[in-house]
């Protein structure tokens, strides 16, 4: 039973630390420039997209593609937010707030419905085998182990840099108070622009690990989306930091859940844990109750 | 226009025009099943009842501002109430009301733990509300029959369901005109702008987010069962989908919530977007959909209804 425990622990806590990456991004987004990135999800499956076709037209390691995933990703999220971002951030807040929904929730549909237009091929994931370590009975997954270690490198580093360096306070400042951030001579709109383009390319990187582990659909984006919000809700709206382990939590509770009551139950976890978690302290776990 | 100033019509435009435009707009919609073929019939109950859905959407999440993501849970609650019913054997009249009440019972159930919070939080969590129905209808397969849905004896129902769906939608739709303009609209409002000032003046909040949630959960109550009878077989994904939990929510906000026609306008539009890309765009009609919503997303944010070019051609400069 130890064996079995372990192995789903460390199941759940790969699961969440995937969670924990694309939901880091919205919440940055939704922190930085205060809109609802309906997109997100679908740059997961854009960069898991784009990580597979190098590995197939190109031959390339799912891992060496990243050195072409992570910068284009960016390069796709900056434009993305000057272009249809940007325009709207003038507007007054309900405006901003409707329009941005209306806005990513048309680009999330047209890029779900031009993904299979365009790329005919089946989808599917990168066969990716590493020898599993095996201690005792505990069957350990090296590249399960390895991609964990990996996404917890990656979140020190984020955190890190949001703690040390200029651009990362003020990145914090932005969510803290937009106006007072500007007031004090930062520049929203690159610094927005930047935000938007860390977050899409955190989220694909995500998509390369999920197509290393599982397989991508075209119509994954929106759901996975709606789950990073549950994420980033739990953590506490304006909390980076608390995305990080709201994910890493729901993904030890799935686990949990399938393994003592049934996988049956286990997409039912999120929403009982986030129901339960807002109605015992509305601000999220991590949030800072605002007047 | 004695009282001066153009802004004020005369109460003969201001209240027996409309209504003579209502009532001829109302008998045309009452006869029009003897005038179109069967599909246009159901291409109509299709509206209404996406018209009662999006409109009594637009009484918390366009009046009183909290983005209700859960709105169809109502629906789907009278679906499944009604659905288990009528395959009891219950007569059509007893289960329909059953599923209202028990959609009326559930709102009145989560409303008090909702209101607990505000702007995403409400919306993300309304939002796992239904999700969490979906497992529970997909779960408990026993009463619910399950992923395998639920069948209903068939039937031809097109007729009657059509004229209850119409009456349904026409009573969403004056439901949220009486509430824009009554005290009750005025205390939603007044909460939507800022919620402790307006309880500072005495309004009491809870009380009439209670209130305005419990309404709105009415004319979804009411389409879920006419929904399922005319259908006949309903499953988890049809009644608390991600399709029917975000469409209604999309008409609104693409006609413009906060305004009587807003919603009307929305789901006529997105009925017929909808249609004329499914049946005459061989391919990519989901992207033209998913632009359209992006350009008036981006070019309309309040919406269609806001639009003032269409609305003055709508009104035919009256």
């Amino acid at each position: 039973m130890t064996a079995a425990l372990i192995q789903v622990l460390i199941g759940g806590l790969l699961q969440g630390g995937m969670y924990a990456l694309g939901a880091f991004g919205l919440s940055l987004v939704f922190g930085v420039l205060g809109i609802l990135n309906v997109t997100h999800g679908d740059f997961l499956m854009l960069g898991g997209l784009l990580c597979y076709g190098v590995y197939v037209a190109l031959g390339l390691d799912p891992l060496v593609s990243l050195v072409i995933v992570i910068p284009v990703f960016f390069g796709v999220g900056c434009l993305f937010e000057r272009v249809l971002i940007q325009p709207l951030l003038a507007k007054s807040p309900h405006e901003l707030l409707m329009g941005s929904i209306l806005v990513t929730l048309g680009a999330a549909l047209a890029i779900e419905d031009l993904v299979p237009f365009v790329w005919t091929q089946s989808f599917s994931g990168i066969p990716y085998t590493v020898r599993s370590l095996v201690i005792g009975d505990v069957v350990v997954p090296t590249l399960r182990l390895a991609i964990l270690l990996g996404i917890i490198v990656l979140t020190l580093m984020l955190h890190l840099f949001l703690r040390h360096t200029f651009v990362g306070i003020a990145l914090r400042a932005m969510t803290q108070n937009r106006r007072g951030a500007m007031l004090v001579g930062i520049n929203l709109p690159r610094l927005s622009m930047l935000a938007f383009g860390l977050g899409t390319a955190l989220v694909a990187t995500a998509g390369v690990a999920h197509v290393m582990l599982y397989s991508i659909t075209p119509t994954m984006g929106v759901p996975l989306t709606l789950k990073y919000l549950t994420i980033v809700v739990l953590g506490g709206l304006g909390s980076l930091l608390g995305s990080v382990f709201g994910g890493m939590m729901l993904g030890l509770c799935e686990a949990l859940t399938s393994l003592y009551i049934g996988p049956q139950w286990a997409p039912s976890v999120a929403f009982t844990v986030l129901i339960v978690v807002l109605v015992a302290r509305p601000q999220g776990l991590f949030g800072v109750r605002r007047p | 226009m004695a009282c001066g100033g153009r802004d004020v019509p005369s109460p003969r435009r201001r209240v027996i025009y409309p209504l003579f435009l209502y009532l001829f707009v109302g008998l045309a919609l009452c006869l029009l099943p003897f005038v179109m073929g069967r599909y246009a019939v159901t291409l109509a109950f299709l509206l209404w009842v996406a018209i009662a859905l999006a409109e009594s959407y637009n009484l918390v999440g366009g009046y009183l501002g909290y983005m209700n993501l859960g709105h169809a849970s109502f629906f789907g609650v009278s679906a499944y109430i009604f659905g288990i019913l009528y395959t009891q054997g219950v007569p059509f009249p007893w289960a329909w009301l059953a599923g209202v009440g028990g959609s009326v019972a559930f709102a009145v159930a989560i409303s008090v733990p909702l209101f607990r919070l505000r702007g995403a939080y409400f919306a993300v969590a309304s939002f796992g509300l239904i999700t969490l129905l979906e497992l529970l209808a997909h779960n408990f397969s026993a009463l619910t029959g399950g992923a395998a849905g639920l069948s209903l004896p068939p039937g031809d129902r097109l007729f009657p369901a059509y004229y209850l769906s119409l009456s349904v939608a026409a009573g969403s739709v004056a439901l949220a005109a009486l509430v824009s303009r009554s005290r009750l609209g005025l205390a939603l409002m007044s909460l939507r702008e800022d919620e402790e000032v307006a309880a500072v003046f005495g309004v009491h909040a809870l009380r009439y987010k209670i209130l305005a949630l419990v309404l709105s959960a009415i004319p979804p109550g009411l389409i879920g069962g006419v929904y399922t009878w005319q259908l006949t077989y309903i499953n988890p994904s049809i009644v608390f989908g991600l399709e029917i939990a975000l469409v209604p929510i999309v008409m609104a906000m693409l006609g413009g919530v906060g305004h009587v026609w807003g919603p009307v306008l929305g789901a006529l539009f997105i009925i017929l977007v909808e249609e004329l890309l499914w049946t005459k765009m061989p391919y990519l009609h989901l992207t033209t959909y998913g632009v359209i919503l992006l350009l008036v997303g981006f070019y309309l944010p309040g919406g269609l209804i806001r639009w003032r070019w269409l609305v003055r051609v709508l009104s035919m400069g009256r």
